[in-house]
């Protein structure tokens, strides 16, 4: 297991008192921003040979190889509804540990870390809301950021 | 809790759970028996002297008083024998070792899930002392003369220390009542007498050494012998200037000693006379020696942390696939090496070997599980008033261990079922069906091959498929008419959630989770439950399971761009066939004549919607492949090669797909670090069919 967490860098989520301050990890697919606790992801990776797997949905492209373990790759893409999109070369692997399962989810693009003030973040109205997030947060640069719930990622699979 | 503790206390719980097994066995070969040997009685006090000491030491006081008070109590039995026990009393001390056992283990699994300990054990300890108080009291003539009829019973007992010394002139020494370490008090007293005076001995002679002397002091006093009476004399200064003497005497046996011959004599006779007046049973307890003294023996063997073997394993499967990596490299392919070639077949051998070895590190005998089941069937005979009996076959299969982990719970389901169910309630309803008065369940093991098959089988009164039927219609569990259900589908309704025979719950089953329970247990390791029953005669409950999940034969096949491993155990045989070979059933679906049969064809292209794949059957090859019940022909591009993989299982993410049912087992990373996706041809079929 690799046990080296890229940390990218920056201070604990518990850093700041108070101010309920959190580290994320900020990506962008089909144009959206997300953002993903840095605390679930264990390391990204890029230009990986995906192995796909039959009688799963479509979201699920595949499972990769990742020095000896085997894990499932998830199209973030397709898992929102939106168009598949050929790998470029600006495509990423995302690897995430959540529980105790590890997943790998494709974006377009990551972006950069960023800390977040957590009583910043507001709900998304539910009618604009995308599967997966819950909240959003509106940076300096006035980018909208929504949060990926990283255990709706892999929970609602069960209900289905 | 720091390390140290940490581990510390993996190894008190790892003893004393081995001790508290072997004891289990250890009571039910004597109950069968009837009778504790020397052996066993030594065994057991050694047993619970060790969990008293390390109880204390980590401070579990429950765990730590009631082995005590058992140790009391086989100190007497050690030093009484257990001849001078009556039969009620002896089917007494089973069952309170049997329910103290229980206790024990209780707290144990306490400890181990950090729960608080039971502080509330007095009523249990009374237990063990009102049996301990009611042998002392009730026991026979002998123990009684010793114990009760005071100085002449005494004096025999200075007679026999006398004469052991072979000294005249005894200083008999008793201390304070609950002064505790008496032993260490004779000690001191022996010291501060060896500093003035030099030729004296004292009895029991390991104090210092043995604690338990303290309780023979507690019990018997303390003896010190002199040459004369004068150095008798002159160490009573020295006792009574030691503190918690209660009181002591001088006594003179220089006359008793020169006819103590006599005495001896008659003592040692007294135990030959009650052997000779149970020759038979003489004869049993040295049958059960010699019948012990074979397992008894102990293996050269250490204990491994399991997750230890778990990496060493890891380890030699990826060393397994660096090694093909290495030696079939794209870049030796058209260079000539001999001697490369030459070590590279060594190195394939040796790495074999390696992992034949580290695979047969996991394996352990089912034998563990089998003897617990022991216990449960004597319980059960016992509180649901039915005489069975319990046989093992076959205890010594090995399986892995993690699989023999999860067997215990289902097997001990389906065994109390048996008891429960199976075993009729009336001996008299045995006897008129004309079956032994005593029930029978069967538990065996054996290989077949990649497979482990358990199977329970017992005597009892079987399933009766009618009162299985109105049932599941009283819980509203079919869903189809019930002139409908064959005899399988009515016993697989047993397996069914929420499923219960017996109207009113017991002790030991009846709660309806049980065999639900048991089918998705042995289905998680990989298994198949199968019961077979007929009504009247009894029922046989059959698990099968794999040896390992570990490392699988495989035949590398191609469809596609993809690569998939086949099961060798699975595969019958591979052959090329043409168009013309192939024969349409009434619905359109494809078959083949194999050996005077015809068999279905699965086009496994198809079955995932694999695009780059041959469609035409000259381009293929077939598979003609078998496993469960079901054999048929796969249809697969081409056939790579033979392969010992690695099976990794498939990431949890995946099994939420129910991705076990589209006929993938799991998944192997190959020598060039592909990934192969391992079939289960079974599952493979029933997908094609569409029935899960």
């Amino acid at each position: 297991m690799p046990e080296v967490m890229e940390n990218i860098g920056l201070n604990e989520p518990n850093g700041a008192e108070g101010s309920n301050s959190a580290t994320y990890l900020t990506f962008v697919s089909d144009g959206l921003h997300f953002g993903v606790h840095t605390d679930k992801v264990v390391e990204i990776i890029n230009n990986h040979n995906i192995r796909p797997f039959p009688m799963v949905p479509d979201y699920v492209r595949g499972v990769i190889n990742l020095r000896g373990q085997v894990i499932p790759i998830i199209d973030m893409r397709l898992r929102v509804g939106k168009p598949y999109q050929e790998i470029t070369a600006e495509t990423c692997i995302i690897v995430l540990e959540i529980g105790s399962d590890i997943i790998g989810i494709v974006v377009d693009s990551v972006a950069h870390v960023t800390d977040i003030d957590m009583n910043q973040a507001t709900l998304i109205p539910t009618e604009n809301r995308l599967e997966l997030t819950r909240y959003m947060v509106t940076d300096e640069n006035g980018t909208v950021i929504m949060l990926l719930e990283c255990e709706a990622l892999i929970a609602d699979n069960i209900a289905m | 809790m720091n390390n140290g503790t940490d581990s510390l206390l993996e190894t008190y719980l790892f003893e004393t759970n081995t001790l508290l097994e072997q004891l289990d066995e250890l009571l039910i070969d004597a109950e069968q028996n009837g009778d504790f040997t020397e052996d066993n009685v030594n065994e057991i006090f050694r047993s619970m002297h060790t969990i008293k000491g390390s109880s204390a030491m980590l401070e579990f006081n429950s765990l730590m008083e009631i082995a005590h008070h058992i140790e009391d109590l086989f100190f007497y039995i050690r030093e009484n024998g257990m001849d001078t026990l009556n039969a009620d009393q002896k089917s007494e001390l089973f069952n309170l070792m049997f329910s103290s056992t229980d206790k024990l283990r209780e707290e144990v699994g306490k400890v181990e899930n950090s729960e608080p300990l039971d502080t509330n054990i007095e009523s249990f300890i009374d237990n063990i002392n009102a049996f301990l108080t009611n042998l002392q009291s009730t026991g026979n003539g002998d123990v009684q003369a010793e114990a009760t009829s005071g100085s002449s019973g005494s004096a025999d007992g200075e007679d026999a220390v006398a004469a052991e010394m072979k000294l005249p002139y005894l200083l008999h020494i008793f201390f304070d009542e609950g002064c505790g370490m008496e032993n260490l008090r004779a000690f001191m007293i022996v010291t501060s007498i060896q500093e003035s005076d030099s030729s004296f001995q004292f009895y029991p002679a390991d104090i210092e050494t043995n604690s338990d002397t303290s309780e023979y002091i507690i019990d018997h006093g303390f003896y010190l012998g002199f040459k004369t009476q004068e150095d008798a004399e002159n160490a009573v200064s020295h006792v009574s200037a030691a503190g918690n003497v209660r009181s002591y005497e001088i006594l003179d046996k220089s006359d008793a000693l020169e006819k103590k011959a006599a005495p001896v004599e008659v003592k040692e006779e007294a135990p030959k006379k009650t052997d000779a007046e149970a020759p038979k049973k003489a004869a049993k307890a040295s049958d059960n020696k010699k019948k012990k003294d074979t397992p008894a023996a102990k293996q050269s063997l250490i204990s491994v942390n399991l997750s230890k073997l778990d990496a060493l394993m890891a380890i030699v499967g990826e060393i397994v696939i660096t090694e093909s990596m290495v030696t079939s490299s794209p870049e030796l392919k058209d260079v000539k090496l001999d001697n490369f070639l030459k070590s590279a077949r060594q190195l394939r051998k040796l790495t074999d070997d390696l992992q034949d070895i580290s695979m047969s590190l996991r394996m352990v005998s089912v034998s563990s599980v089998f003897q617990k089941m022991n216990r449960i069937v004597r319980d059960m005979s016992k509180t649901l008033n039915k005489d069975t009996k319990l046989t093992i076959i076959g205890e010594n299969t090995e399986v892995d261990k993690t699989i023999v982990d999860s067997i215990g719970d289902p097997i001990m389901h389906i065994v109390r079922n048996a008891m429960d169910h199976g075993i009729e309630d009336n001996v008299e309803d045995r006897i008129a069906a004309g079956k032994k008065p005593q029930g029978e369940i069967i538990l065996s093991a054996e290989h077949t091959g990649s497979e482990v098959i358990i199977s329970v089988t017992d005597d009892g009164a079987g399933v009766d498929p009618d009162k299985v039927l109105a049932k599941a219609a009283a819980n509203g569990m079919l869903t189809k008419p019930e002139e409908e259900y064959s005899h399988r589908e009515i016993l697989n309704l047993l397996m069914m959630p929420g499923f219960s025979t017996n109207s009113e719950v017991t002790e030991f089953s009846g709660r309806g989770v049980g065999m639900d329970v048991v089918k998705k247990n042995v289905e998680s390791i990989g298994g198949v439950i199968n019961i077979s029953s007929e009504k009247g005669k009894g029922s046989v409950f059959t698990l099968k399971i794999p040896l390992t999940l570990a490392i699988v034969d495989g035949m590398v096949i191609s469809i596609g761009g993809s690569i998939y491993t086949v099961p060798i155990a699975n595969i019958k045989q591979s052959f090329k066939a043409t168009e013309a070979d192939i024969v349409l059933d009434a619905t359109g679906n494809e078959m083949i004549r194999c050996m005077d049969d015809y068999y279905p064809i699965i086009r496994l292209y198809e079955l995932y919607g694999i695009e780059d794949a041959c469609t035409s059957i000259e381009d293929g090859i077939l598979m003609w492949v078998e496993g469960g019940d079901k054999s048929y022909c796969l249809f697969v591009d081409q056939l790579i090669g033979e392969q010992q993989v690695v099976v990794k299982p498939l990431p949890g993410y995946l099994n939420d797909f129910n991705i076990k049912n589209s006929g993938i087992s799991g998944c192997t990373i190959m020598g060039d670090g592909n990934i192969s996706i391992i079939l289960d041809v079974v599952n493979v079929y029933n997908a094609a069919r569409g029935i899960y």
